[in-house]
């Protein structure tokens, strides 16, 4: 081999490592979702569906990948983060009418709002698992929104908080206005990147490592050394922050906080779709299921009012037959695998249902 | 008026709500105790025997034109046929959710939770198609209806005698679990289900049987407690939550533990309405969260799977 051919190789080596180590920081996923989101607003008007979707798209899919850090990879079943949806939408607001009206310290409210709140549940919840977990996630969500709902001076009660304002972007020497549906939709994409990107990241750092060998094995990972109820406490600290951050995004786009998504329907929306998009087996179910989430509430919305019905039944049939959800699908098929292997399973079901 | 004067209407309410919770409670603690499956749908079960009531019970509860005879019957009667049918149709619909269900056993217990919080959301779209969103009244006879004054307080008749029926129900289901060989035979399911099929017993069929139980019974509690109540399409939320608490306060598995616990959370619920009514309901969440951070697994739960 000439030493041209040579250094051509180590140069295209070079290449390669590099663009390996670019791709876990941008993997040909994120790419795709960001190109997806980046340029709805061009497109969504075309599909028949309205600008403002976009927004709610958006900010269902950074709750949603904050939960699924919870359920998908610490393993904790949590049927409570609809009142820390709730916790942020109001802090947004009580920060805009009773401290300082300013977008960056809403946010930022929002967020801790989030992280405090939660953070004083998973003392509660931090050393249990399963239906317990599940059980004192509703029980103290449910706490939450009676207080909320008692506490009407700041949160509006059962009217909710009106008049919550878009804020232009401060960036101390120009202020930009996002308050129209568009603006304001890249405003949202913007945070979108932002907490992708860091949720990945934490996935795949040994923070997310040691969260995944907690949900295989809790004990084990125990003996291993680590503290797993400070890890599992920190899971729900995260996860309820970016709660709280997308509850206060949603607050600015619906310009209003209410009570209801504190509500157990609205905390099992979460778990839904999570899962039906495949959140258990992959960091982009929680994309895929809130795209088939929004989708079947106006598709299937414009041909009958019971689209609840359809929807219910399609997370029936997933549950039962494909519980990793959409992304398993993908999953065996680009693997080469069958995608419903009945009989392995019913032989599975078999030997277990005699234990 | 005295402290105790001024308690105790508060407490018997509160008591006589707890007893009607635990009824409600009683088929989610059957399943879950026996099958390790957090039945969500449990509460769209109590609504659905609820309007199955209202159906064969009110004349505008949209029972098909050929079974208008049954409204020559005076209402006490077709209560009573009330009482009886819908349970029966519940069951059969819970034996059916059961063949969904069996797919999840063996797997992840979160697997048959969320199969059911599924079915939950069709149940109430069902109802919602059939019988609308408006709030509906379950009409009952005039002779366990209104009031009566004692000590200058108005007391709901009603009431007692739902409470009783809840009793009467509750005694009659452990009577079946503790008295019965077919009550031995779906505890020894529990206990080593490998066993239970070595002698011959169908474990599928006991399953199906246990989970339609634990619908009809679920049905029984929403024919009860809708007078009291009022019937919405997504009243099985506000049946399930209460149901949740108990079972997570009595601790799984613990029969006479989620009793214990339903009559505790009536009379902290009750007594608490003494002083806020506002704060009635959180109230049985605070009893939960402060049980629960002393005793893991509630008043008597024994260490189960599902943890």
């Amino acid at each position: 081999m000439s030493e041209v051919s040579l250094a051509k190789q180590a140069v295209l080596n070079e290449w390669n490592d590099t663009m390996k180590k670019a791709g876990s920081w941008l993997p040909k996923e994120m790419i795709g979702v960001f190109l997806f989101f980046g340029t709805m607003p061009i497109w969504i008007e075309d599909i028949g569906l309205y600008q403002y979707l976009g927004l709610e798209f958006v900010i269902l899919i950074i709750y949603a990948l904050g939960y699924n850090v919870l359920l998908g990879y610490t393993g904790l079943p949590s049927f409570g983060h609809g009142a820390l949806f709730g916790v942020g939408g109001y802090a947004i607001g009580i920060v805009q009418f009773e401290i300082f009206p300013n977008l960056w310290l809403g946010l930022l409210f929002a967020f801790l709002a989030g992280a405090v709140f939660g953070g004083v549940m998973g003392l509660f919840m931090s050393h249990r698992r399963g239906i317990y977990f599940a059980l004192l996630s509703i029980a103290l969500s449910q706490i939450i929104m009676f207080a909320a709902m008692q506490a009407s001076d700041l949160t509006g009660g059962e009217d909710g908080l009106l008049d919550i304002k878009r804020l232009p972007i401060d960036l101390g020497f120009l202020e930009i206005d996002i308050s129209t549906a568009e603006r304001f939709y890249y405003f949202v994409f913007a945070v979108f990147i932002i907490v992708t990107v860091f949720l990945y990241r934490l996935i795949h750092s040994p923070f997310g490592m040691i969260l995944k060998s907690i949900k295989q094995n809790e004990q084990r990972a125990q003996f291993l050394g680590y503290n797993v109820r400070f890890y599992k406490w920190m899971s729900i600290v995260l996860s309820s922050a970016i709660a709280g951050l997308a509850g206060g995004l949603m607050a600015m786009a619906q310009e209003a906080a209410f009570i209801n998504v504190m509500s157990l329907q609205w905390s099992g929306t979460v778990v839904f779709i999570t899962l039906i998009g495949g959140g258990l087996v992959s960091f982009w179910g929680p994309v895929v299921g809130t795209v088939i989430y929004i989708g079947a509430r106006d598709l299937l919305g414009l041909h009958t009012e019971a689209w609840m019905l359809w929807y219910g039944l399609l997370f029936m049939l997933i549950v039962m037959f494909k519980p990793e959800g959409i992304m398993g699908i993908y999953q065996d098929i680009t693997a080469g695998r069958s995608v419903f292997s009945f009989r392995k399973r019913q032989q599975k079901a078999g030997s277990q249902s005699g234990e | 008026m005295d402290t105790v004067s001024f308690y105790l209407p508060y407490l018997i309410n509160g008591v006589t709500f707890g007893l009607l919770l635990a009824l409600v409670a009683l088929g989610f603690v059957l399943i879950l105790g026996v099958m390790e499956v957090v039945n969500m749908a449990h509460g769209s079960m109590f609504a659905l025997g609820a309007y199955l009531a209202l159906l064969i019970v009110s004349p505008d509860g949209g029972l098909p034109q050929q079974f208008g005879w049954l409204f020559d019957f005076p209402l006490s009667v077709r209560l009573g046929i009330a009482l009886v049918v819908s349970p029966l149709i519940v069951f059969l619909v819970g034996m059916g959710l059961e063949l969904c269900v069996r797919r999840t056993y063996g797997k992840d217990h979160l697997y048959g939770l969320l199969l059911t919080f599924g079915a939950a959301f069709v149940l109430e779209e069902l109802i919602r198609i059939y019988w609308g969103s408006s709030e509906r009244f379950l009409p009952i006879p005039a002779a366990i209806s209104g009031g009566f004054i004692a000590d200058g307080i108005i007391y709901s008749v009603y009431r007692f005698y739902a409470a009783g029926f809840a009793i009467v129900v509750t005694l009659l289901l452990w009577l079946f679990l503790e008295r019965t060989p077919y009550g031995a035979i779906i505890k020894a399911g529990v206990y080593d289900s490998e066993m239970v099929r070595a002698l011959g017993i169908n474990i599928k069929v006991l399953r199906m049987l246990v989970f339609g139980l634990g619908a009809a019974l679920a049905a029984l509690a929403g024919i009860a407690m809708v007078p009291l109540w009022g019937l919405r399409p997504h009243i099985g939320l506000d049946a399930i939550i209460p149901a949740f608490v108990i079972v997570a306060l009595g601790g799984i598995g613990s029969f006479w533990g989620a009793v214990i616990a339903a009559v505790l959370i009536g009379a902290v619920t009750g007594l608490t309405a003494a002083f806020h009514s506002g704060w009635s309901m959180v109230s049985m969440y605070i009893l939960l969260v402060i049980v629960m951070s002393f005793r893991v697994r509630g008043l008597s739960g024994k260490t189960s799977s599902l943890e």
